[in-house]
């Protein structure tokens, strides 16, 4: 087959295709997957969350178990959502003979719940005084903080309003209740976000949210000549996070289902292509040969078909841990049986054709022959097989990762819907954990099928309907 | 002749079957050694502690010897391929061992009793379910055949290709997160209420009451791709010459549905049906962890969290039987149903 009968194939074959409107979905989707695939930095809200999906402090910032930001429109009250403000205006001034850096940060908040926390961090060198002021759009400040810090090196800080604010609050509540009222309340007990964010009226009783424009002043005055601050930033820690939510892990959904479309379209590509690829010879291969070949290979052929392969792909996962490539290998093992039975007696007709005799004669080898002229011709009717072993071998590693014995170096849906399953998502409904990786698989599994049926149609007209 | 066929087809499954064994004792043969050494230990350990007054010099000779003695018979001596043989023999005369950590309900340590006591649950769960789709997708089937190209067909293929790629599994979570959390008609999982209720009917309704989440599940991914096989299986028949004869000759459109197609229609059908039970347990089992369904599905998730190899393993040979002989029953039945199967020839 040369490259110009290929092309005229594949235009003939893109020709056929076209009038089957599911399979033109399917491509759809599919273009639109490797557009994720691609864009995959661009896309991405937590950049790192593809190598550090299981590292701990990566996700601090984010609140627990968050639904999604967009839930707000379905609720009366407001959740805060989880933000990142934006750096303002940084000045740099001398105070008594000090280097002082202010910066500032806007926060515009327009909801009815506040959100949990407020985490600030910091990044310097040597000792650093450091003061944030909340300025509220009803013109009352607040000193959050004034402590002096000594950077190691080129050390982060982080700070949360959680824990090193609550000594600033009684001073400010002081200011709008009674002094003895402030003082029976236990500290611990007050929320900071709770009493900052609210209308100064029965702010201690019933706090009200107080909307409008917000603004943190982070003030950091260098103590020490090489003393330095940079890199603050101040993350807002809402009741909502993000296009799909957090889990229990405090991990951004959306970010480990951006993460897992590649891997399922590698690991499901890659399956198809090497087990369909090997499939098509094997059966190529036994038809060509004949005799004991035949036997042999169809004997073998009869063992691989009675594995039952989720057991024995959860038995051997189990016992050798494998990476995400051996399991792919592992796959191929058992997938490549798929196309073998249609090809074999397929082969068995091409064989006898007259220009298989021909180079026969002119002295062919059987690699030639079969590689250069039986196998291109079958190849094309094992695509609908290709595509359709594509979303099995994406649900069996989705399946084997379930479980708990999927490769714990990456981000896969199955490993997310694990975690759904142990961390109670089922049990206290986290809907936002449990639906997108599951619909992100079915959605894979559906554009497959469609590319594989539309191909199917045109590859064997015999399943039309007349 | 048929006989011949049935000896033959059998005779060649425990062959397939007897080969497979070898292979899984070959592949799992570190693991199982290293289950067997820490047996050894555990064993010996249990011993010494039964020992009393004993200096500790004499303690030390005791354990070197009772643990060549065990080494020996655990075969740990011998080499590699001796091994192998042995465990395969082992496994064929099902004999797996005891487990590590899991015991039966009856407080068995014997795999083969552990096993064998879900082998039941996972039978009667899949075979009901598939009881159902069958009938459905017969059903929906034929009507998809009757009007090909229509609405309704067009529709339902489409459906079908929809949830080709769903795992059953999570539709599952969803179905116990809407249905046992969201709105609490259905229980969450497991075999029976606690605690179970007493006499005969109120504890097959029990049963009934909480397989009817996991049933419904299965069915629902189940029948789509039963009814399209159906379809195209039907459309086929419908095109031949006999059944044209006999609606010329005037057989009501039902008698020629039901009657003439069906029968013809037939073996291929009990194949599907068949190939989908054996499909749930190479493909699906898995499913059972998440309704709690204390069936071989289930076992396996218990024997990962607890790492017990041997119930594993064992596991697998049980499975890898049932699906062997699926196979076999599968190729009896079609023969039986299709006469021309069995006068056999090549294949």
């Amino acid at each position: 087959m040369s490259a110009q009968d290929l092309t005229y194939w594949l235009k003939d074959f893109w020709n056929e295709f076209k009038k089957v409107p599911s399979g033109i979905i399917g491509v759809v989707i599919l273009l639109l997957a490797l557009a994720i695939v691609f864009f995959e930095h661009q896309i991405l809200p937590f950049p790192d969350g593809n190598t550090r999906w299981r590292d701990i402090t990566y996700w601090d910032d984010n609140p627990k178990s968050a639904p999604p930001v967009w839930t707000n429109i379905f609720r009366s009250k407001k959740l805060a959502t989880s933000a990142r403000l934006a750096l303002g205006e940084k000045k740099m001034n001398a105070m008594e003979g000090l280097q002082c850096v202010e910066q500032t940060f806007d926060y515009d908040y327009q909801f009815d719940s506040p959100p949990l926390d407020i985490i600030i961090r910091v990044k310097g060198k040597s000792s650093v005084l450091l003061v944030i002021k909340l300025a509220r759009p009803d013109n009352f400040g607040v000193e959050l903080l004034q402590a002096q810090f000594d950077f190691l090196g080129d050390e982060e800080k982080r700070l949360s309003l959680d824990s090193d604010a609550r000594k600033s609050l009684p001073d400010f509540l002081s200011q709008f209740a009674a002094p003895e009222a402030v003082r029976t309340i236990d500290p611990s007990t007050i929320v900071p976000t709770r009493v900052l964010f609210a209308k100064t009226q029965d702010i201690l009783t019933n706090p009200q949210p107080l909307k409008g424009k917000y603004r943190f002043t982070v003030t950091a005055i260098l103590m020490q000549e090489d003393s330095k601050i940079h890199d603050t930033s101040i993350v807002i820690s809402g009741s909502t996070a993000g296009l799909l939510g957090t889990d229990s892990g405090k991990r951004d959904i959306f970010t480990g289902i951006i993460a897992g479309t590649k891997w399922a379209l590698l690991l499901g590509i890659l399956t198809a292509l090497i087990s369909v690829g090997i499939g098509v010879v094997y059966g190529v291969v036994s038809a060509y040969f004949g005799g004991v070949v035949d036997t042999i290979m169809s004997r073998v052929f009869e063992i691989f078909v009675s594995v039952p392969l989720l057991p024995v792909l959860i038995v051997m996962s189990a016992v050798f841990k494998p990476s995400i490539w051996v399991l792919i290998l592992m796959m191929c093992c058992f997938f490549w049986t798929g196309p073998v039975k249609t090809v074999r007696s397929m082969a068995l007709q091409l064989k006898e054709e007259t220009y298989i005799e021909a180079t026969r004669a002119l002295g062919g080898s059987h690699l030639r022959l079969i590689f250069k002229h039986m196998v291109p011709i079958l190849i094309p009717y094992s695509f609908a097989s290709m595509a359709l072993s594509v979303p099995s071998a994406i649900v069996y590693e989705a399946t084997i990762s379930l479980i708990g014995l999927g490769d714990a170096t990456i981000v896969t849906w199955g490993q997310i819907l694990h975690d759904a399953l142990t961390g109670g998502a089922v049990l206290s409904s986290i809907w936002w954990w449990v639906i997108p990786p599951g619909l992100m698989i079915s959605l894979m599994g559906m554009t497959f099928a469609f590319i594989g049926f539309a191909m199917d149609k045109i590859l064997h007209p015999k399943l039309r309907t007349r | 002749m048929y006989f011949k066929y049935l000896i033959k087809r059998i005779l060649n499954g425990l062959l397939i079957y007897i080969i497979l064994i070898f292979i899984y004792s070959l592949l799992f043969n570190t693991t199982s050694d290293s289950t067997a050494r820490y047996k050894i230990d555990e064993e010996i350990h249990q011993e010494i502690s039964k020992l009393k007054n004993m200096p500790p010099a004499q303690v030390l000779a005791f354990i070197a010897e009772r643990k060549s003695q065990k080494i020996k018979e655990y075969w740990l001596d011998k080499p590699f391929m001796y091994r192998v043989y042995y465990r395969t023999l082992k496994i064929l005369c099902f004999d797996f061992g005891d487990s590590t950590i899991i015991r039966s309900s009856s407080g068995e340590r014997k795999v083969a009793a552990i096993v064998s006591e879900t082998i039941p649950r996972t039978i009667i769960l899949f075979s009901t379910t598939i009881l159902f789709e069958v009938a459905f997708a017969l059903w929906l089937g034929l009507k998809k055949a009757q009007k090909a190209g229509k609405m309704l067909d067009k529709a339902t293929s489409l459906l079908t290709m929809i949830v080709f790629g769903m795992p059953s599994w999570w539709l599952g979570m969803l179905m116990i997160m809407f249905f046992s959390y969201g709105i609490p008609i259905f229980p969450s999982g497991g075999l029976h209420s606690v605690p179970a209720p007493t006499g005969a009917i109120a504890s097959l309704l029990d049963l009934i009451y909480h397989m009817m989440l996991p049933l419904l599940t299965l069915f629902i991914m189940g029948f789509w791709g039963m009814a399209f096989l159906t379809r195209n299986i039907v459309l086929g028949i419908l095109q031949e010459d006999y059944i044209m004869a006999a609606r010329a000759r005037g057989i009501p459109e039902f008698k020629v549905l039901y009657g003439h197609t069906l029968r013809a229609a037939a073996p291929p059908i009990t194949t599907m049906a068949l190939l989908a039970l054996l499909a749930s347990i190479g493909g699906n089992i898995v499913f059972e962890g998440i309704f709690n369904w204390p069936g071989m599905g289930n076992l396996y998730w218990i024997a990962l969290e607890q790492n017990d190899i041997p119930v594993l393993l064992g596991l697998l040979a049980v499975t890898t039987g049932i699906y062997q002989a699926g196979l076999v029953f599968l190729d009896l039945i079609y023969g039986f149903l299709d006469p021309r199967i069995k006068v056999g020839g090549k294949a």
